[in-house]
């Protein structure tokens, strides 16, 4: 049950697997682009202050075996053994990453990923592709680190200057890194001799079989992972040259069927043959399925990457569209009327009204926010239109949003009504929610939002606006809207609204305006 | 020209019958023999020489008993090529079925292997359950299947605890599950004071419940050639 990160998601390694003996594999590719992944061990300022501990291609592994570099295996471009338990005391954190080797840039990588396997079972994945990056050349993957436990941080950030600037950023030293890159490979030697390209450990189990002498027993033993069936298990997705890529997109073309068929596709006439060139039952030179099946491609594995998310507290982000929220009796959610996609458990769903909320409903034509109240015990999945989610902890803090931003809270959390200040607005005004107190809410926007720091001038659409933080002060403004009518046909009324605040304030907007 | 910020959506070979590129788009690698059953309509692409039919008598039979809302119309696909198939940028599910089966939501079914079996067949236990979800579609055999969803779908077991889903939210199942109706509708719904979760379907059983982050109420153009 992979558990599926985003940029910045942090977990602890003992919520993902009991084990400590992990398997880090690292997918990247690009056409025409060679990658090198290492690991950089790194002390408590982040520095890297033993060389012995950057694991690399020159370097495949520390010391007392901690980490170890494995090479390519399991659709894996590298991959490495991590035995959290003999990382020495003064490595605080590994950082994993990965550098364009040659000319190139991030932004032309393929879809990837950075995983961690425990007992052949994927545990954890962050997926990034070349959208997330530009003209960097070299990226920090992800991080174990050390926070009174190990934990795993999905990083997902770019240099541009590739490995000298992530030896800088660690404190390497440039002048210094040839050097220090070749001692340790000499010193390394004499330890890593016998086979000296072959596979590392005998005793450690790569990919299916699980042995694992020095594991400690209750945990999962370690071992590669087995071949991902949802993954496009044999064929390089990229090799150039494969048989199976189409060279010539064009129907005339010469083609070759991407099963070894006997006579190539280009023999017959370009055009639509009088028939359908094969009749069902009678395959086309008897060619047998396109492509293998994967090995153990039962529904529930090719679903695993779908499954439900092991670790989380009160408000787990599910994945970006999906909230699940935990009940216990006796701590109810408010939620959006109709926002439930699923629950397990004995959970009651009733009409919220009343109060202030019922006021708003009133009070904000076309914005008004029906309620429920989700009480009982079990969880409960809330969604809506397959909007983002965003679960936004408060601790004692204030969160204004606009009503059309709020998916669901807890109902301990105090809300109240602000109309904000400014020049008369048609329809009354613009009202907006403000939460207070220690809980959490779920904020949804359409699509991906953006969040701006408060400036001097910062001026959002008050239809797009969905939450700010309570220290930016929110005025109406009319500037925009002078400048709107001057088209003959917009007859919208937008709100625009001026926020000033002290800096580390923040406006979420989505882009979207409803 | 500079196209360095299209390689990164450059389609790539997967060597799989069934592959998803970028999340919304199914890429189907076609060899004649092999025929596809896809919703009609949904092709945006190909590579090579495919045809598009109806499907056959049937097919369309059972296509044509499905009730609206339960997507209804499939075509059946042939030839040599790369097929790409999309729904409206839903989010494209890919199963590989091994002897086992799947009950679908008509609307949700993509495409699939024409040697798998189709079947309409009527929701066991839900028999109070008026308007959509009388009926679905029940895939068997040994092929791949593709399915949509509106937004990241999520798989809940059914074995740890009772699961109920919003029929609106639900994408697919496992045949062999347990399913009832609750209702958690009150008589203050009557008066307008409902909480907008009236019914659900709940499931109990060794299986899992496909479900959207959606309750796909939006009224999509879904008329299409």
């Amino acid at each position: 049950m992979a558990r599926e990160f985003q940029r910045g998601h942090k977990a602890k390694i003992s919520d993902l697997t009991a084990g400590t003996d992990l398997y880090v594999g690292v997918q990247i590719s690009g056409p025409g682009l060679t990658f090198d992944i290492s690991c950089f061990g790194l002390d408590a300022n982040e520095q890297l202050s033993d060389d012995r501990y950057f694991v690399f291609f020159n370097q495949p592994k520390t010391p007392e075996d901690a980490i170890q570099l494995l090479g390519a295996q399991a659709g894996d471009t590298e991959s490495f053994r991590v035995t959290l338990d003999r990382i020495p005391a003064h490595i605080h954190k590994l950082s994993f990453t990965a550098t364009i080797d040659g000319a190139g840039q991030m932004s032309q990588i393929a879809p990837g990923c950075i995983r961690i396997v425990a007992g052949g079972e994927e545990v954890a994945r962050y997926a990034f592709s070349g959208a997330e990056f530009s003209t960097e050349r070299a990226v920090m993957l992800g991080d174990f680190y050390l926070k009174d436990v190990w934990r795993f941080a999905a990083v997902g950030q770019g240099f541009d200057g590739g490995l000298d600037a992530l030896l800088k950023n660690f404190g390497g030293e440039v002048a210094e890194e040839e050097p220090a890159v070749q001692q340790p490979q000499e010193a390394g030697a004499p330890g890593f001799a016998p086979p000296a390209q072959t596979a590392p450990a005998p005793s450690f189990g790569v990919p299916a079989t699980p042995q694992t002498p020095q594991a400690p027993p209750p945990a999962p033993a370690f071992g590669a992972p087995n071949v991902p069936p949802q993954a496009p298990a044999p064929a390089p997705a990229s090799a150039p040259g494969n048989p199976q890529m189409y060279t010539a997109p064009t129907a005339a073309g010469p083609m070759t069927p991407p099963a070894p068929a006997p006579a190539p596709f280009a023999t017959q006439p370009p055009g639509p043959p009088a028939g359908p060139p094969g009749v069902p039952g009678q395959p086309f030179g008897g060619v047998q399925a396109p492509g293998p099946v994967p090995a153990e491609a039962g529904l529930r594995v090719v679903l695993t990457k779908y499954a439900e998310v092991a670790v989380g507290d009160r408000w787990t982000e599910q994945n970006p569209q999906q909230v699940r929220a935990t009940l216990t009796k006796g701590q109810p959610i408010l939620a959006k009327q109709g926002s439930m996609v699923a629950y397990q458990g004995d959970i009651d769903f009733a009409y919220k009204g009343s109060g202030l909320l019922g006021k708003l409903t009133g009070q904000l034509t076309g914005q008004g926010m029906s309620l429920m109240r989700c009480s009982g015990d079990g969880e409960v999945f809330l969604a809506d239109e397959a909007s983002r989610l965003f679960v936004i902890r408060l601790e004692g803090d204030q969160l204004y949003t606009s009503a059309h931003g709020v998916l669901a809270f807890d109902e301990s959390l105090d809300t109240e009504i602000r109309r904000i200040e400014g020049a008369g607005l048609p329809g009354g005004g613009f009202f907006s929610m403000l939460f207070s107190g220690t809980g959490s809410v779920v904020v949804k926007t359409r699509g991906i939002p953006v969040v701006l720091p408060v400036g001097p001038a910062t001026y959002v659409d008050g239809n797009a606006v969905i939450a700010w933080s309570a220290g930016a002060q929110a005025v109406t403004t009319t500037a925009l809207r002078l400048r709107r009518s001057g088209y003959a046909s917009s007859q919208s009324e937008a709100i625009n609204l001026q926020f000033r605040g002290a800096p580390g304030n923040f406006v979420v907007v989505q882009p979207f305006e409803v | 020209m500079d196209t360095n910020m299209l390689t990164a959506h450059r389609a790539v070979s997967t060597g799989v019958r069934m592959a998803v590129h970028s999340a919304k788009t199914l890429k189907v690698t076609m060899v004649t023999g092999q025929d596809l059953i896809a919703k009609s309509g949904s092709m945006i692409a190909y590579d090579g020489y495919v045809q598009f039919e109806a499907p056959p008598a049937t097919l369309r039979r059972s296509a044509e008993e499905m009730v609206t809302g339960e997507g209804g119309r499939l075509m059946l696909c042939r030839g040599d090529g790369d097929l790409y198939l999309a729904d409206y940028g839903a989010d494209v599910l890919v199963v590989h079925l091994a002897d086992e089966a799947l009950s679908v939501n008509g609307a949700t079914l993509l495409a699939c292997d024409a040697t798998l079996q189709l079947a309409i067949e009527p929701v066991k236990g839900l028999a109070k359950l008026s308007g959509s979800g009388l009926t679905n579609l029940v895939i068997r055999g040994t092929g791949w299947v593709a399915l949509v969803s509106r937004g990241i779908p999520t798989v809940l077991d059914c074995a740890e605890r009772e699961t109920y889903v919003d029929p609106d939210a639900l994408v697919a199942w496992t045949t062999n599950l347990d399913m009832k109706a609750r209702r958690t509708i009150k008589a203050g719904a009557l008066i307008g004071r409902g909480s907008g979760e009236a019914l659900q379907v709940g499931f109990k059983g060794q299986g899992f419940v496909v479900v959207q982050p959606s309750e796909d109420t939006g009224d999509r153009f879904k008329i299409r050639g």
